[in-house]
């Protein structure tokens, strides 16, 4: 029975890493599947985190518009480009707050911190998004490993922060203490501490864990058991609640308290990802009070099960171990031998697939699967291709390192797709560069002549005369000056009469007509001063209006000259830019393409590695599983109960 | 017998430990070859995201030149349930963007993103854009709304937004035009 002690200690240490970090630990599942426990919440920038915000420049609703659809690359790369085009400024700080946290989601870790250093460091940074910038740095040290600085920066955060980043941020320093062993201070952070529910049910299992690693057993057990009594239909803290229940199975155990043990393993999910575990544990619980028919129920299940799994692979052995406990010895041997050829087929079967990632089809037909079904760079597999291998990558993708390897590689081939696209937008903007410069090289005789065939000088110049001749005729009063053409006829005429009688003058028999002219021109003056008024404005009001028009002229003519001129300049900047860029797309194409198959290798590597240590390992339990059968022999024929 | 389990116990503490070791693998410093490895992928990432950044202008610039660029954004402000489904812009009558929604980017738009549906040229003058939405609001009722818009495009970019509101009358979105310059 010591040995059972070994494996509930092995298991509860497994069980004594914070809640975050668990999350990718003894699942089967891929990270897809498994949105659980704090490394989800963790590693993604939560958009929920980001204040409401009136919008007073469309560019920054058009970044937060690819943030919040989740296509984080599109985001940065708007934002970046929009900031470099001053577009940003009336939203500057809060951009540069989600550019930190942007690249923190594309694990940019370098540029997050540096961005939230740089936002820290000016003074003039407001309160809340200093808060902010504090949170989201200590996200960053601590995905880093940097969990003393993580801690200094999450406690800097001077208490405005949402509800749910103030939970996720008062989880973190206690992740943070218990991964460096001090569990009493995360007990201080954690206990009666009280937060949005799923927060509170994840700070209770981590304070469970930290009581049962401070040898404070008794409250440790009692704060898992509230989370494994949990009632509800969540998915997430359902799968918290296996958790919690299997931790505090096997901490039970340790206890040497079977029973309690197996109450607490029996409410863990059949199906979950925790299943295997529990039903190896529940098997555990009743052969330490002795009952081994009834550790069968649980083990035999177990039997039944995908051998890749640890604990399945374990209850290879338990059952006939069992069944010789009951004195079974014939089922135990079928057991026994049934496990060998087990062990055996799964090796040959791991041989074929290290073989099949060494040829590079494992990750080949991994990524095509799931290629139709990705939309950014860092979706996981949603489905796996039907091949022998293929079985085993669940498997692999519960590994942290293969996860992340394979993040990298995706990511890598990401942008190798984009440069490629690029480097085909850019053949693309040189022939048009091309076109528009033979175009413009076709219509400039045509405008060359219409330009010369207009004179803005001389258009101001008739313009200035006007204007003139309207404010001398306001200066001195002169109706005259805006008579009507009929008017000045009338007037041309009374000046050749005027003209005519004074040829005559003396002469009495002209008195009646010049009696009838001086009549003719009073009438005029009259009528002449009468409109006057209206005449100035509407003058005034003309002028106005050529003055509109002569500017509009100047300005399209000033136009047409700026574009003569600017359009092949203004093509020839833009062809250097093209030239420039040009050389980076190939060489980065160059260097992602050597980066990717350097990233093939290691993850092959990883995978191969992996299989290889899981062959061992059943190479170990066939010779167990032998040895046991020798053992049986050997004391059958000696005679030995 | 009980020689074996001893034996036995020791590989599957092995196995179960291993949760152990990954969980905490995110605090571990990597080898100095992954390192290496990991941080050209970083660079290369960095590196691209710069570029992006300048390929984006460029286009722009080269495309979309600022004195005849006008830029089409869709934004929603609905209390109600609403899932739109289709934008549909027409310039002059022309058709220049039909643009079909995921849930992904309704989802976005109802957290207060807004859309650059349409980046477009434009010569000085008078235009006419002509703009559609289609969705679905509550009790499964199909909506179909549109707007129009005298554009008085002068020399520099210009923006309109096209927000979709129940503002002024509830349960009944439309579009409400604003113009930016």
């Amino acid at each position: 029975m010591a040995s059972r002690l070994n494996i509930v200690l092995a298991v509860l240490a497994a069980w004594a890493a914070p809640v975050a970090g668990s999350a990718t630990a003894g699942d089967s599942v891929p990270v897809a599947t498994a949105p659980e426990l704090g490394a989800a919440r963790i590693n993604t920038l939560d958009p929920a985190g980001l204040p409401a915000v009136k919008i007073q420049d469309l560019h920054y609703g058009d970044v937060l518009f690819h943030f919040y659809a989740r296509d984080h690359f599109e985001a940065l790369v708007r934002l970046s480009a929009y900031r470099e085009q001053r577009h940003l400024n009336p939203h500057a700080r809060d951009a540069e707050l989600l550019r930190g946290g942007l690249y923190l989601s594309l694990g940019q870790h370098r540029e997050a911190r540096e961005t939230f250093e740089r936002l820290l460091a000016d003074t003039t940074t407001p309160a809340q998004v200093r808060d902010r910038a504090w949170f989201y740095l200590g996200k960053v040290l601590y995905a880093t490993g940097h969990f003393d600085q993580s801690e200094r920066a999450l406690r800097a955060v001077s208490g405005g922060l949402q509800i749910e980043l103030e939970s996720e941020r008062r989880l973190l320093i206690a992740q943070g203490l218990m991964y460096r062993g001090q569990f009493d201070a995360a007990i201080a952070e954690l206990d009666g501490w009280q937060g949005p529910d799923n927060w509170t049910a994840y700070g209770r299992f981590n304070l469970g864990v930290a009581l049962v690693r401070a040898n404070r057993a008794e409250r440790g057990h009692a704060m898992l058991e509230q989370v494994g009594l949990l009632q509800t239909t969540d998915p997430e803290l359902r799968s918290l609640r296996d958790k919690a229940n299997l931790a505090l199975g096997y901490a039970l155990l340790q206890a040497g308290q079977p029973v309690a043990a197996r109450t607490a393993l029996d409410r863990v999910r059949l199906e979950g990802p925790q299943a295997n575990k529990a039903l190896l544990g529940a098997g555990w619980a009743d052969a330490a009070g002795g009952d081994y028919q009834q550790a069968l129920v649980p083990w035999v299940e177990l039997h039944g099960r995908d051998l890749l799994d640890a604990a399945v692979q374990e209850s290879y052995l338990a059952v006939p171990y069992a069944y010789a406990e009951l004195s079974a010895i014939g089922q135990a041997v079928g057991y026994y031998e049934q496990a060998i050829e087990a062990y055996d087929a799964e090796r040959i079967r791991i041989e074929e697939s290290i073989a099949a990632i060494r040829s590079g089809r494992l990750l080949t037909a991994a990524l095509a699967a799931d290629r139709g079904a990705r939309s950014d760079w860092f979706a996981q597999l949603t489905s796996l291709p039907d091949a022998p291998e293929s079985r085993y990558l669940y498997h692999l993708l519960a590994g942290h390192e293969f996860q992340e390897g394979l993040k990298s590689y995706r990511s890598l081939e990401s942008m190798a797709q984009n440069l490629d696209g690029w480097s085909t937008s850019l053949g693309a903007f040189s022939d048009m560069l091309g076109a528009r410069a033979s175009a413009f090289a076709g219509k400039l005789p045509a405008a060359d002549r219409r330009l010369a065939m207009v004179d803005v000088a001389d258009i101001n110049r008739r313009r200035d005369e006007l204007r003139a001749q309207l404010e001398a005729a306001l200066r001195d009063r002169d109706t005259t000056a805006l008579a009507t053409e009929a008017e000045r006829q009338w007037l041309a005429m009374l000046a050749g009469v005027d003209a005519e009688l004074a040829a005559h003058a003396g002469d009495t028999s002209f008195d009646e007509a010049r009696e009838k002219a001086r009549l003719t021109r009073g009438v005029l003056t009259w009528n002449l001063d009468a409109v006057w008024k209206t005449r100035v404005w509407q003058a005034q009001r003309a002028m106005r209006e050529l003055d509109a028009v002569v500017y509009d002229a100047r300005t399209r003519h000033a136009g047409a000259v700026k574009a003569r001129k600017g359009t092949p300049e203004r093509a020839a900047a833009l062809a250097v830019r093209v030239d420039a860029v040009s050389p980076r797309v190939t060489g980065l194409a160059v260097r992602v393409a050597a980066t990717k198959e350097a990233q093939g290798r290691r993850l092959a590597d990883i995978a191969i590695n992996e299989l290889e240590e899981q062959r061992r390992r059943l190479d170990e339990y066939s010779v167990q599983a032998r040895y046991a059968i020798a053992t049986i022999y050997d004391r059958a024929s000696s005679g030995a109960p | 017998m009980r020689a074996w389990i001893k034996a036995t116990a020791v590989p599957a503490i092995m196995l179960l430990a291993l949760a152990t070791s990954r969980a905490e693998e995110q605090a571990e410093q990597p080898t100095p070859e992954r390192s290496a490895l990991d941080a050209e992928v970083q660079g290369l990432r960095r590196e691209v995201v710069d570029l992006n950044r300048d390929l984006f202008m460029l286009e722009e610039d080269l495309l979309f030149p600022a004195s005849t660029q006008i830029a089409v954004f869709v934004s929603m402000d609905v209390g109600t349930f609403f899932d739109l489904d289709s934008v549909q812009i027409r310039i002059d009558g022309k058709e220049v963007s039909n643009y079909l929604y995921t849930a992904r980017e309704r989802e976005a738009l109802l957290r207060g993103g807004v859309q650059r549906i349409w980046l477009g040229n434009m010569k000085a003058g008078e235009h006419e854009l002509v703009a559609f939405f289609t969705g679905q609001g509550t009790h499964e009722r199909d909506y179909k709304r549109g707007t129009t818009l005298a554009i008085d495009k002068g020399v520099g970019a210009k923006y309109v937004e096209l927000r979709i509101s129940d503002r002024l009358r509830k349960l009944q979105p439309e579009f409400v035009v604003k113009v930016w310059e």
